[in-house]
């Protein structure tokens, strides 16, 4: 079934990203102009839902209905709290000397049925404000989790990765999907979670590949549907087969593909039965298909 | 210790950098010292490890002590006219004020109903006032707030409280990063410089204690590292402010006459010892200490009257 993109917002002319539905509304980030907008289906309105953000990228809901965000600049995870304040989230590592132990630029995340929070930190994109401060040796997936204490804990949780984009989990909590996006070419790849928490050899989904143009545009960011099946933002117009959404089952089988009118960076289900495929894109703006015929996971 | 290295730009440096000055190592292993104070009643250097979380003393001879910690990443330090320590609390987004019991009192926190910024640095008129810089920095830069990181004014400025912490008041709003700020030795001006600009900006101090005319004092022209950040004036009214390379010395007419060079970069300095000669400096990880040409007018009502009545330069 073709999927028609209609733009509801923009576009502002630098990447959008973070798509989230909220309920009623879909919120996303501008980076460059520091913002996350909210867009109203109902009145098709769009607003600022928060200034000043540091160039948020990701966002993700947790199952008790707490905003999280990836804020780039500030080179944290942070907590947009409904009176309107923000809390930093932990963003050293525990054990190593101070001005070695932050993390880089977090991206995307995605948040497990226990509040765990996964997000990728790739490499830095753009300056971090303030002096300098060294960066990590390696681009990973990290977690923040809380101890029984409540504190929040920081763990790396990749050390195969080199250029984590997306993330996203399997319904039952029991796979990580990330999105590789590696210099001999971008895959997707599913980590089994272990009982532990920990992730075990990784199986890779897709691979993306490349020709004499250059290398495919792997995913940015991803989401997973009702049945399991991962929907993702990937692909460009300068090499491969274009702007597209796949949705691949779990084994990997690309089972979709829809062509996107510029390149998307991000997706998200929404609309009240949660029908709808919200995408952002490259230029800044927000598209919706409606009636996909596919679902999206309640969480 | 080592040769204090220095460029000269005007003729007759000499008077400010004696020739054979040395620079040395009094504090180290530190993470980003800042807000340093002298104080004479207990012959001790106050500053902060912002990083550190900490509030230290360093007292020659004894060596370092932590006075107290967490401060919530404070920055900047003043005194009072009690002598009480003033902090411009950075990361708490407060300023406050530390009492001789070791108990901590806010000052300020909001303006108009809404969170401040990250206070800077402060400073107290004679007149007891407590100024201070609000810039937003601190909510940005990785590891400094660790509350509430949401930005809620609009501007960045520089407030005014009375000596007994009421009567907040808004005296700038159009400045972009303010960091250091000083009084002229008379108090007619106002230094304020701002990071990212690269430049100090004055304005002219009305009896009423309102700002006007503000207007460029100095610009930064300079490639190497640093950025003006603290700023304090000596006896005659020139401004030492802290920026590419290590330490500026301008003239009261805005002209560069020197640069003191740091091997770290230099984020403030304080002026000490009984003569007012002594000029402690916090740069990164370390403190310095060297011995200068011309007295400084240093932070604490009776220790700026005692430098300026040395001076000749009395009933101030």
């Amino acid at each position: 079934m073709d999927w028609r993109f209609e733009r509801v917002a923009g576009p502002l002319g630098s990447a959008a990203m973070g798509v989230v539905w909220d309920g009623s509304g879909v919120l996303f980030t501008h980076p460059e102009s520091h913002r996350i907008l909210r867009y109203d289906p109902q009145d098709g309105k769009v607003g600022d839902f928060r200034k000043w953000t540091n160039g948020a990228a990701g966002l993700a809901f947790a199952p008790n209905g707490e905003l999280f965000g990836a804020q780039q600049l500030s080179r944290r995870i942070v907590r947009y709290n409904s009176e309107g304040s923000t809390m930093p989230m932990a963003y050293r590592f525990v054990g190593l000397p101070y001005h070695s132990s932050f993390h880089n630029m977090p991206k995307h995340l995605a948040i497990d049925a226990v509040g765990r929070i996964w997000f990728s930190d790739p490499a830095p994109r753009g300056v971090a404000s303030g002096p300098p401060l060294p960066f990590p040796d390696h681009c990973s997936v990290l977690r923040l989790e809380q101890p029984p204490d409540r504190s929040w804990v920081l763990k790396r949780m990749t050390y195969d990765t080199t250029a984590p984009a997306g993330v996203a989990l399997s319904g039952d909590g029991k796979t990580l999907y990330v999105a590789e996006d590696a210099a001999n070419g971008a895959t997707l790849r599913a980590y089994p979670i272990d009982a532990d928490g920990s992730l075990g050899e990784y199986d890779v989904l897709h691979h993306f590949g490349g020709n004499r143009h250059g290398k495919f545009r792997g995913i940015d960011g991803m989401t997973v549907d009702a049945e399991g099946n991962i929907v993702a933002a990937a692909g460009s117009t300068a090499a491969g087969p274009g702007a597209l959404i796949y949705v691949f089952t779990p084994r990997g089988r690309v089972i979709e593909t829809h062509p996107v009118p510029v390149e998307p960076t991000n997706c998200a289900f929404g609309d009240a039965d949660l029908t709808s495929l919200y995408v952002t894109t490259i230029d800044g703006s927000l598209y919706r298909a409606r009636d996909t015929g596919r679902r999206g996971k309640r969480t | 210790m080592h040769a204090l290295d220095v460029s000269h730009t005007a003729p007759g440096f000499e008077r400010f950098v004696p020739p054979g000055t040395v620079l040395d190592t009094v504090a180290s292993g530190l993470i980003f010292t800042e807000g340093p104070v002298w104080q004479p009643k207990e012959g001790c250097l106050f500053f902060v490890d912002i990083r550190g979380d900490r509030l230290l003393k360093y007292t020659p001879g004894k060596g370092l002590a932590t006075v107290i910690q967490p401060t919530g990443k404070g920055n900047g330090l003043t005194l009072d006219h009690d002598d009480r320590i003033l902090c411009a609390g950075w990361g708490g987004r407060t300023v406050w004020r530390l009492e001789p019991d070791g108990a901590v009192t806010t000052l300020a926190s909001h303006w108009q109903g809404r969170k401040i910024n990250t206070p800077n640095d402060i400073v107290v008129k004679s007149d007891g006032t407590i100024w201070w810089t609000d810039m937003i920095n601190g909510i940005y830069i990785p590891g400094m707030c660790t509350e509430d990181v949401q930005r809620y004014l609009d501007f960045e400025g520089v407030f005014r409280l009375n000596a007994d912490g009421a009567g907040m008041a808004l005296m700038a709003d159009d400045l972009i990063t303010p960091n250091g700020l000083c009084f002229s030795p008379d108090e007619k001006l106002l230094y304020v410089n701002e990071s990212s600009q690269r430049r100090i900006r004055v304005w002219d101090v009305g009896g009423d204690n309102t700002l006007a005319n503000g207007r460029l004092f100095y610009k930064d022209t300079f490639s190497e590292m640093g950025v003006p950040d603290g700023m304090k004036v000596d006896v005659e009214g020139n401004v030492y402010c802290t920026g590419s390379a290590g330490i500026h010395i301008i003239s009261r007419e805005g002209q560069l006459l020197g640069r003191i060079h740091t091997p770290e970069h230099a984020a403030n300095m304080a002026w000490a010892d009984d003569d007012w000669r002594t000029m402690y400096i916090t740069a990164r990880g370390i403190v310095y200490r060297t011995r200068l040409g011309i007295p400084g007018v240093p932070h604490g009502h009776a220790n700026r009257k005692q430098a300026l009545a040395m001076a000749g330069k009395g009933d101030r």
